[in-house]
């Protein structure tokens, strides 16, 4: 388990910090996600975890050593796979990844099974040969993705790591770090894509301004939320149950409820029919990640 | 042998192989300017070469006196003398056109005159009139104005010397003043051997244009420094656990290595390239101390070089600044250091300004084992200066990266 406690953290001339006071508790299992917008601290978080920054203030262990120790005694076991293209576009693919599992100090052989296997894992087999600057975003993204699988990391940080991918190489990438928790690999993924962390994190921390707004199992949080009830009426919502369902009209006659939970359903059913509603369409639905940060932030998670 | 130090050092050799205008900038330019500058050059290194300028000489006077004085002209061979109309209009109008560069004019009566002082028994005497292209270089100008001022008294001392024989009896030889003498001051270059040759053209070339060369590895040095410095390679190599001072470490050696070969391919082209040109090849030390102290010379520049290098690609943004400010500074260096143009034809406020530039400094030292054979000892001061300045650059290099690290935390 990873644990992150107390950490805070603020930039020279800054005049607010980028991490205040963050704890989290992040299991040694699963793609655990950092959802949040540009700006949130993501990248401050995971600089940290990276041993780019240093926390002034809080402790980050991996199971119950310092992280900073475990770095020490093996750079390889903590990857970081940044957001930009980091590696030597004039190099090829096979060139690129012998030169970093060098610079990670592996010696033959155990230098060519790691190559063999990023290789293998990125599906890269048919193009080890081309030079990075001629590859497709995508190629370019999965041998990103190589690089950091090389000194076959126990913590993996994955700093958006599908910006500007087309969607097939997307659902490769996403597939592929789906995957990595059963090599005994944890990964902490960060992304503003919340249709990413919802498809491959079993855990989430949302993130703004700083701040952990919300944390648990992504399921949980969804579901905490209760409920989401679209409705299209013949007639206008009467007033008292609008009221009482926190209803916001999104179009002529339609309305977007909030219930408790799907429980809740048939009563709303039997007050509409009271009040002489005649409804013309429903759709009943949980809430999705975007709507529980705008909920708690107010803002987009693209902005 | 540390595997992180051998992947940084073959990465860094693939990367440079790759890039073919660094390659074409650290060993086909100073191919080119050696060859070119070598030939260009030539004369200015080779005494008593023929100067290829012309000269007229007009002879109104037409007087044994004034013909001797042109044979003595023409038997000092430095600049040529062209025959054409005895006519001073045709003189001027020569080197209007550019045909000509000088005109010496002897005016009637100039064989009379040649030994009464000026102005005496109340006669003006008419001077030697010389006609000069402006463009000349006032070098030149100089040097015949000398050229004619020897001949002159030369055949001064020699009507005198028969005068005073007729006066006191002795026998005169018949047409001794136009024998050949032999030449009265021979030229010959101090080194702690003699069994070099002279200075050459080619030994002024190919170390200066070999250390001019070896400063151009700013260019692929900086263009890969910031690729990773913008591509976050640096960050994830910092990730990875590699301390900067390695990252640097494996940029050293491969370009100091690449210097070495450019140091060998350059003297190869001195000695067997130039030559097929017309140029004088290239002589190098036979001996091994002195092959060993040029080497070191070498080896120190190459420091210098790497190490201002990494100071460019540390102080620059993009690889075009990189570009830039690291070709600006290393012709500023070149021009101040007597790589484009020899030291000695330098006025004395340029030769000083040389002092501070580290191109001249390694010039010095090869010059020093090449010309005058110097020991260890000789080019030591020109060593030191090279290692301080590469310690200098290299730690402000290490300074700013470290600067940067910190204001981007």
């Amino acid at each position: 388990m990873l644990l992150i406690d107390g950490v805070s953290y603020r930039y020279r001339d800054a005049l607010t910090p980028a991490l205040q006071n963050i704890s989290l508790n992040i299991p040694a299992t699963g793609v655990y996600g950092l959802l949040g917008p540009n700006g949130a601290g993501k990248t401050t978080l995971i600089s940290l975890l990276a041993g780019l920054l240093t926390a002034a203030v809080g402790q980050i262990s991996l199971n119950g050593q310092p992280l900073a120790a475990l770095r020490a005694a093996n750079p390889g076991r903590i990857a970081l796979v940044p957001q930009d293209y980091a590696f030597y576009p004039m190099l090829s693919i096979s060139e690129n990844l012998r030169f970093f599992a060098g610079a990670l100090g592996l010696k033959k052989p155990e230098l060519q099974t790691q190559i063999d296997y990023a290789i293998s894992f990125a599906r890269l087999e048919q193009v080890v040969g081309k030079r990075a600057e001629h590859l497709s975003g995508g190629l370019r993204r999965r041998l990103n993705l190589a690089i950091g699988l090389l000194g076959q990391p126990q913590l993996l940080l994955l700093d958006e790591p599908t910006v500007g991918v087309d969607p097939q190489s997307r659902h490769f990438l996403l597939d592929a770090i789906a995957a990595l928790p059963a090599t005994g690999t944890m990964v902490i993924y960060t992304s503003h894509y919340m249709e990413e962390i919802a498809a491959i994190c079993q855990k989430v921390a949302i993130i703004d301004q700083g701040q952990v707004l919300l944390e648990g199992a992504l399921e949980d949080i969804l579901r905490s939320d209760g409920a989401v009830l679209e409705l299209h009426l013949a007639a206008p919502l009467p007033e008292a149950i609008a009221q009482h369902y926190a209803a916001k009209e999104e179009g002529k006659l339609k309305y977007r409820l909030k219930l408790p939970s799907t429980a809740a359903l048939p009563r709303l059913l039997d007050e509409l029919l009271a009040a002489g509603c005649t409804v013309r369409d429903l759709n009943l639905g949980q809430h999705n990640l975007e709507q529980v940060f705008m909920q708690l932030t107010q803002r987009s998670l693209r902005d | 042998m540390s595997p992180r130090l051998l992947a940084l050092w073959l990465k860094e050799t693939i990367a440079l192989l790759r890039d073919r205008h660094g390659l074409m900038a650290l060993f086909i330019m100073p191919i080119i300017f050696i060859l070119v500058m070598t030939m260009a050059l030539r004369d200015a290194f080779t005494p008593g070469t023929t100067i290829d300028v012309a000269f007229v000489v007009v002879d109104l006077d037409q007087s044994a006196h004034s013909k001797s004085l042109i044979k003595r002209l023409d038997k000092a061979a430095a600049f040529h003398r062209n025959t054409g109309d005895n006519d001073p209009e045709a003189a001027r109008q020569g080197i209007l056109a550019g045909q000509l560069s000088l005109a010496l004019i002897l005016p009637k009566g100039f064989g009379e005159r040649l030994l009464k002082p000026t102005g005496a028994e109340g006669q003006p005497t008419a001077p030697l009139q010389l006609l000069i292209d402006p463009t000349l270089s006032p070098a030149l100008q100089l040097a015949f104005r000398s050229q004619v001022m020897a001949a002159l008294g030369a055949l001064r001392a020699d009507e005198l010397t028969q005068r005073a024989g007729k006066l006191f009896g002795l026998p005169t030889a018949a047409g001794s003043s136009e024998k050949d003498w032999p030449d009265e001051i021979r030229s010959s270059a101090v080194r702690n051997d003699l069994s070099a040759k002279l200075p050459s053209s080619v030994q002024q070339n190919v170390p200066a244009w070999l250390i001019f060369a070896m400063f151009f590895v700013v260019i692929p040095v900086s263009s890969i420094f910031i690729i990773e410095r913008q591509q976050g390679t640096l960050q994830r190599l910092r990730a990875m656990g590699l301390p900067f001072r390695l990252i640097l470490a494996g940029k050293l050696l491969p370009f100091f290595v690449v210097n070495q070969l450019q140091a060998v391919t350059m003297v190869l082209v001195g000695i067997f390239l130039v030559p097929l040109f017309g140029g004088e090849a290239l002589e190098i030390p036979a001996s091994l101390p002195l092959l060993l102290n040029w080497w070191a010379v070498s080896a120190a520049v190459s420091l210098a070089a790497v190490a201002w290098a990494l100071l460019i690609a540390s102080l620059a943004k993009t690889t075009e600044q990189a570009t830039i400010i690291g070709g600006v500074g290393n012709v500023l260096m070149g021009a101040i250091g007597g790589i484009m143009v020899p030291k000695f034809v330098m006025p004395a406020v340029m030769q000083k300004l040389a002092a501070f530039s580290p191109m001249a400094w390694g010039l010095d030292g090869f010059h020093s084992v090449m010309l005058r054979h110097g020991s260890f000892a000789d080019i030591l001061p020109s060593l030191a200066r090279l290692l301080v300045f590469a310690t200098l650059t290299l730690s402000l290099a290490i300074w700013l990266n470290h600067r940067a690290l910190v204001a981007r935390s």
